[in-house]
């Protein structure tokens, strides 16, 4: 958890992390859910120039990638055979 | 290379293999499912999607054919699993909700009222921080909430409970003819008790008159009850002025907000309601618990309908149910924070639907005002076709026509009725409903095979020959055989 505001290099890396955990949902409608609010997300934050705002939005996001590194090992343990006919064709 | 195992792509999640994440990073998802057989051959095992590896291993010496009907249920062979545009029935829950829920069904699975040990102390804590949660989101005080089983059962505490507390004085009741199914039937249940009620007609936009509703006030009315969002047509009601209305002449108001809450913003002191139902399975929680809102100032007395130990403040006796209830307050946590982001990409998908439809056929109704409403609901009628041969056509998009609780029958949608859409027209409406985790994709194939099959039934159709040649139905004299 870092008490300072994150350097640009931690941002990007967390945006990377966030990116390659949305990937791993066999759910099409959460991965890609994931995908979009992570961008949004770091979109919306890109301007923040109060480290301490900064510093809780970082802290806020590390604590989303461990949310969803549990939660994809859970959804794929219980993916369905039959997929969404949006990752079929 | 071997074909990958199931337990190996577990064990793989676990670490990001260093050369896997340069190659990931390539790929986006829409192709990571082109290449579903390519990953059976010798391309390393990336981490990503466990469940396409295990298809992988099971196809891996075969050609991927081009859709093989994975699965059939009732007569209906379907290829992969429908893409979901009913929010309106039901919601997915959100992956952030089941993180919160799962401790509660694992190690910590104590009673919220067991007093005297761990298990039942940290389950009440949970309870008391999901209240919380829920208060915040409605703009309340956390002991004005009380736990149900669901929006249903808050609106019967509401309508029942109020009416027979106040059952001296007060015999009349208000609601509209659009209300949910358990509104309506409370208050049948409620008429042959005795009790007065009104069914306030709405105009053509789904909205009712306050003029109406003035003039059906009567000395001995208890209690007034509109829904702010219709889960049929997506209307929003104009509940700060009943609110208004109800303060000046005394009387109590409830809305069923089941499918508001999360979704509008709702602060009950500027609605001025004094119950409200909430629902958790609408909002992205989990099926089974909703809320009641109570005001305490000034206080609402009720009649529990529910006998028991004298649980939530002996107006709803039950053991808690902690997880569901943990999944209630996150769901709203989560929708209260994600009310900007979700408002903006649900109202986009929206317009993207509605004007994808309209711009590729003629005769499409939207039933229900144009500005007073939720956009996550659309409610369209096609003129000249037929609703179940619609439906059937649109297996691989599931959406639903008239309300789920009313589905099962063959008569059109009351709610549509009470609108004065005419009966052909209510017979083909389809009720599009675009949620949190809906895509554009999605919505693009849905309107692909809406505007598909649509066409082709016209095309099927005497009557779309007859409207195509300028002859107006309504002036035909059908011969009598």
């Amino acid at each position: 958890m870092a008490p300072a505001s994150p350097s640009p290099a931690q941002a990007r890396e967390l945006y990377r992390a966030l990116v390659r955990e949305a990937r791993k949902f066999s759910n099409y409608n959460v991965r890609e859910y994931v995908k979009r609010r992570t961008v949004a997300g770091f979109q919306e934050h890109r301007a923040v120039s109060d480290p301490e705002a900064a510093a809780a939005a970082y802290a806020a996001g590390k604590k989303q990638l461990e949310l969803a590194k549990r939660q994809a090992v859970v959804y794929n343990l219980y993916a369905p055979q039959v997929k969404s006919i949006m990752d079929l064709r | 290379m071997a074909p990958p195992s199931v337990s190996r792509s577990l064990a793989l999640l676990w670490r990001v293999r260093p050369g896997a994440a340069a190659a990931a990073s390539r790929f986006s998802s829409s192709s990571s499912s082109s290449s579903l057989s390519a990953a059976s051959s010798s391309v390393p095992l990336r981490s990503y999607s466990t469940a396409a590896a295990i298809v992988a291993h099971h196809d891996d010496n075969h050609v991927y054919p081009a859709s093989p009907p994975a699965v059939m249920m009732k007569g209906v062979k379907m290829a992969g699993r429908p893409l979901y545009l009913d929010m309106q029935a039901t919601s997915p829950v959100d992956p952030r909700v089941l993180d919160a829920m799962l401790p509660y069904y694992i190690d910590q699975y104590g009673n919220p009222h067991s007093r005297t040990h761990m298990y039942g102390w940290e389950s009440d804590d949970a309870v008391e921080k999901a209240r919380e949660q829920i208060a915040k989101l409605i703009g309340a005080n956390p002991k004005e909430i009380i736990f149900t089983s669901g929006a249903t059962e808050a609106n019967n505490i509401a309508l029942k409970g109020v009416m027979h507390f106040y059952k001296e004085k007060k015999r009349h009741v208000i609601t509209t003819q659009t209300e949910h199914k358990c509104v309506l039937d409370s208050c049948r249940h409620l008429q042959q008790e005795g009790f007065e009620v009104t069914y306030l007609p709405v105009k053509k936009d789904g909205l009712i008159s306050l003029d109406e509703l003035k003039a059906a006030i009567r000395p001995d009315t208890g209690i007034v009850s509109v829904m702010l969002v219709n889960n049929e047509i997506g209307v929003i009601q104009p509940i700060a002025e009943i609110g208004e209305i109800c303060r000046k002449n005394k009387l109590f108001l409830h809305t069923d907000a089941a499918q508001a809450a999360g979704k509008i913003p709702i602060n009950v002191d500027e609605l001025k309601v004094d119950l409200m139902s909430l629902s958790a399975h609408k909002v992205y929680g989990p099926k089974g618990v909703g809320a009641l809102y109570m005001r305490r100032r000034p206080r609402v007395r009720v009649e529990a309908q529910m006998s028991g130990g004298g649980q939530e403040r002996g107006i709803r006796s039950g053991t808690v149910p902690t997880p569901l209830v943990v999944g209630m307050g996150a769901a709203c946590e989560i929708a209260m924070e994600e009310m900007k982001h979700d408002e903006k990409h649900i109202k986009e998908l929206t317009d993207r639907l509605y004007n994808g439809i309209t711009s590729k056929l003629d005769g499409v109704i939207l039933n229900g005002s144009e500005e007073h409403r939720y956009s996550g609901n659309l409610n369209l009628s096609f003129a000249y076709v037929e609703g179940e041969s619609l439906l059937m056509g649109l297996k691989e998009v599931a959406v639903s026509s008239g309300s789920a609780c009313t589905s099962a029958s063959l008569e059109p949608s009351y709610v549509l009725r009470a609108l004065g859409v005419e009966e052909d027209m209510a017979h083909t409406s389809i009720r599009f409903g675009i949620g949190r985790f809906t895509t554009e994709e999605e919505v693009d194939r849905a309107v692909a095979l809406t505007v598909d099959q649509v066409t082709k039934l016209r095309q099927m159709s005497p009557l779309w020959e007859m409207v195509q040649e300028g002859i107006d139905l309504k002036s035909i004299q059908w011969a009598q055989h």
